[in-house]
């Protein structure tokens, strides 16, 4: 039962990211390839302030956030010029980047020993420590996030957003400065992806950078792109299929040097077959040209 | 130092080249990112590995040299197998650049896990006789395999670009990347082209594999970073050009192993990354390309 309880809330937290690149890659149209990046900086923050300065996770996470979001701008230079397969790998080398930054700046990130013992959240002084209580509160924040992000989305922002997606020219035709616009967006998803990646910091008490690989990138894209580009709901389907099939294998009763390259082979076979018969995704309506 | 810095460089260059080489011959006449390049490279290594490891022949020199073949012939197949069972049906479809990327990313997980599966995370070597010291050379140290590395490297991109540049069939592929359906026009058949452009470049793909992994070690892993440098070297030294992937493999092998002479090896991935951001930014057709849509 523990178990199934901590799957929802790897769930949740992914739920969230793969919100958060939705907005980048199905609203807007923009390959990212480096999403993990981002919540590498949310998670490395956000534990190095609690673990060093003492600092509330809460603020830690808000903080991660910001700094996600600050190098979502770093990636929106190549976004401005580049555009398809170019782009996904100007942003797949920006992943890359940030994580062997984490892996070689060994003073700051104690590299690949990672970091252990990061502190939990606490509200009014009461630790969450049982993961049941920490199942609700990454509930509400991933709930929270999802009406904040389907509220902007159905605004006139995120009209523009799927403009652009549609076609780039016309809408700069009607005035709309599409750059400023993929500097938000890429801010946004930034900042969400950052605060993801502190909760995960902050209930797992350790990490590494290895858990911030190209590959991770990559099943959260895959996340998108299976439940459905361009839907928040099929983001949080994604996730959640994603997450709880290859958990199967591990009921089998699979060893751990089984199960993990199985899990990946899943992944991939699920990636080829998506993109030859249905590159939509279960319930989505945008692809790509 | 620097000599063998330089030295270290020419020989991780030529290995570069030859995957950039093999991935621009494909390009040349698809088009899209083949990303399962890499696992192609690995996949003619552990071939190669399993032959030389096992004890089917009693005569290690015949092994030795079945097992290089089998490793040639075994990533030739898997090369057109993935063209034929992926890359096919969406080409029927048409679909876009980044979704031949992604799937070919999808195959490339596949392939590369299930290689993990079979022979397990950890790294294996092929022996290859005793260990010998190197020789002295300008005041650098290099091993007999190191030689052999550069010059079938070198020999390899010789002939391969006279092959597209003289040879009916590389005409045949040039005339195809350039406009497939004015191609078909004069009777070249495109997908006969995209055929052969998979067999030649995924045979140098396992000839690279397995001439690393007489080097150093091999792991399910290796061709991850093979594929991404293979692709920075295309990129800054022009796509689409063969004499650009060869330039833009020597340029990125040396740029590395320089650069670690200053700073922490570890490096090495963001120094090869971030020459890559710089050149998509600034320079995106690269030292040698045309100008190619999608970039600038």
């Amino acid at each position: 039962m523990e178990y199934l309880l901590h799957i929802l809330v790897i769930v949740c937290i992914y739920s969230i990211l793969s919100m958060s690149l939705d907005i980048i890659l199905g609203y807007t149209g923009i390959p990212a390839l480096g999403h993990a990046a981002f919540s590498l900086i949310g998670a490395y923050t956000s534990a190095l302030l609690s673990l060093n300065l003492k600092i509330s996770p809460f603020i830690g996470m808000i903080c991660g956030g910001i700094l996600a979001s600050f190098s979502g701008m770093i990636i929106t230079f190549p976004a401005f010029r580049l555009k398809g397969d170019y782009l996904a790998l100007a942003t797949f080398g920006f992943g890359i980047i940030v994580y062997s930054i984490a892996k070689n700046w060994v003073s700051l990130t104690r590299g690949p020993m990672g970091l252990p013992g990061i502190p939990g959240f606490k509200i009014f002084g009461y630790e969450i420590k049982e993961v049941w209580q920490y199942l609700i509160f990454v509930f509400i924040i991933a709930v929270m996030i999802y009406f904040l992000l389907s509220l902007l989305i159905n605004r006139p922002f995120g009209r523009v957003l799927k403009s652009i997606r549609e076609d780039e020219i016309a809408s700069c035709a009607l005035g709309k400065n599409t750059q400023f616009f993929k500097l938000r967006v890429f801010m946004l998803g930034g900042f969400f992806a950052g605060v993801a990646g502190s909760l995960y910091a902050h209930y797992i008490t350790f990490i590494d950078p290895s858990s911030f690989t190209v590959i991770e990138s990559l099943t959260i894209l895959l996340m998108v792109i299976f439940g459905g580009m361009g839907t928040l709901k099929g983001s949080v389907i994604g996730a959640f299929l994603l997450i709880m099939i290859p958990e199967f294998l591990r009921f089998v009763g699979l060893p751990s040097s089984i199960a993990a390259p199985l899990r990946q082979m899943l992944y991939g076979l699920i990636l080829v077959i998506l993109m030859i018969y249905r590159p939509q995704g279960i319930i989505g309506k945008y692809r790509w040209k | 130092m620097i000599q063998q810095l330089i030295l270290n460089g020419v020989i991780t260059g030529s290995i570069y080249a030859l995957i950039a080489i093999g991935f621009t011959i494909i390009y040349k006449t698809v088009k899209f990112f083949h990303l399962a390049h890499g696992v192609v490279y690995t996949f003619g290594a552990y071939l190669a590995y399993s032959v030389i490891s096992s004890n089917l022949f009693n005569n290690f020199k015949l092994k030795f040299f079945i097992g290089i073949i089998t490793g040639i012939i075994g990533a030739t197949i898997l090369g057109v197998l993935i063209d034929r069972l992926v890359y096919l049906p969406l080409r029927k479809k048409k679909a876009s650049n980044l979704i031949f990327l992604l799937a070919s990313f999808g195959v490339f997980i596949f392939i590369q896990n299930l290689i993990q599966l079979i022979y397990g995370a950890q790294i294996l070597t092929i022996r290859t006789g005793s260990i010998k010291e190197g020789h002295h050379f300008f005041g650098a140290v290099i091993t007999d395999i190191q030689i052999i590395i550069i010059i079938v490297s070198f020999f390899l991109l010789i002939v391969s670009s006279l092959f597209i540049k003289k040879t009916r069939l590389g005409k045949a592929m040039r005339a195809v990347s350039d406009d497939p359906i004015t191609a078909s026009v004069v009777g070249i058949n495109p997908e006969k082209t995209i055929f052969t452009s998979f067999i030649i470049g995924s045979s140098l793909a396992g000839i690279g594999g397995i001439l690393i992994s007489f080097e150093t070690n091999i792991e399910p892993t290796m061709g991850f970073n093979a594929i991404l440098k293979g692709i920075i070297a295309s990129i800054i030294g022009g796509i689409g050009s063969i004499e650009g992937s060869v330039l833009g493999g020597f340029f990125l092998g040396l740029a590395e192993n320089i650069g670690i002479w200053k700073i922490q090896a570890g490096w090495k991935d963001s120094i090869s990354f971030l020459i890559l951001i710089i050149f998509l930014l600034f320079k995106p057709v690269g030292i040698l390309g045309k100008k190619e849509e999608g970039a600038g």
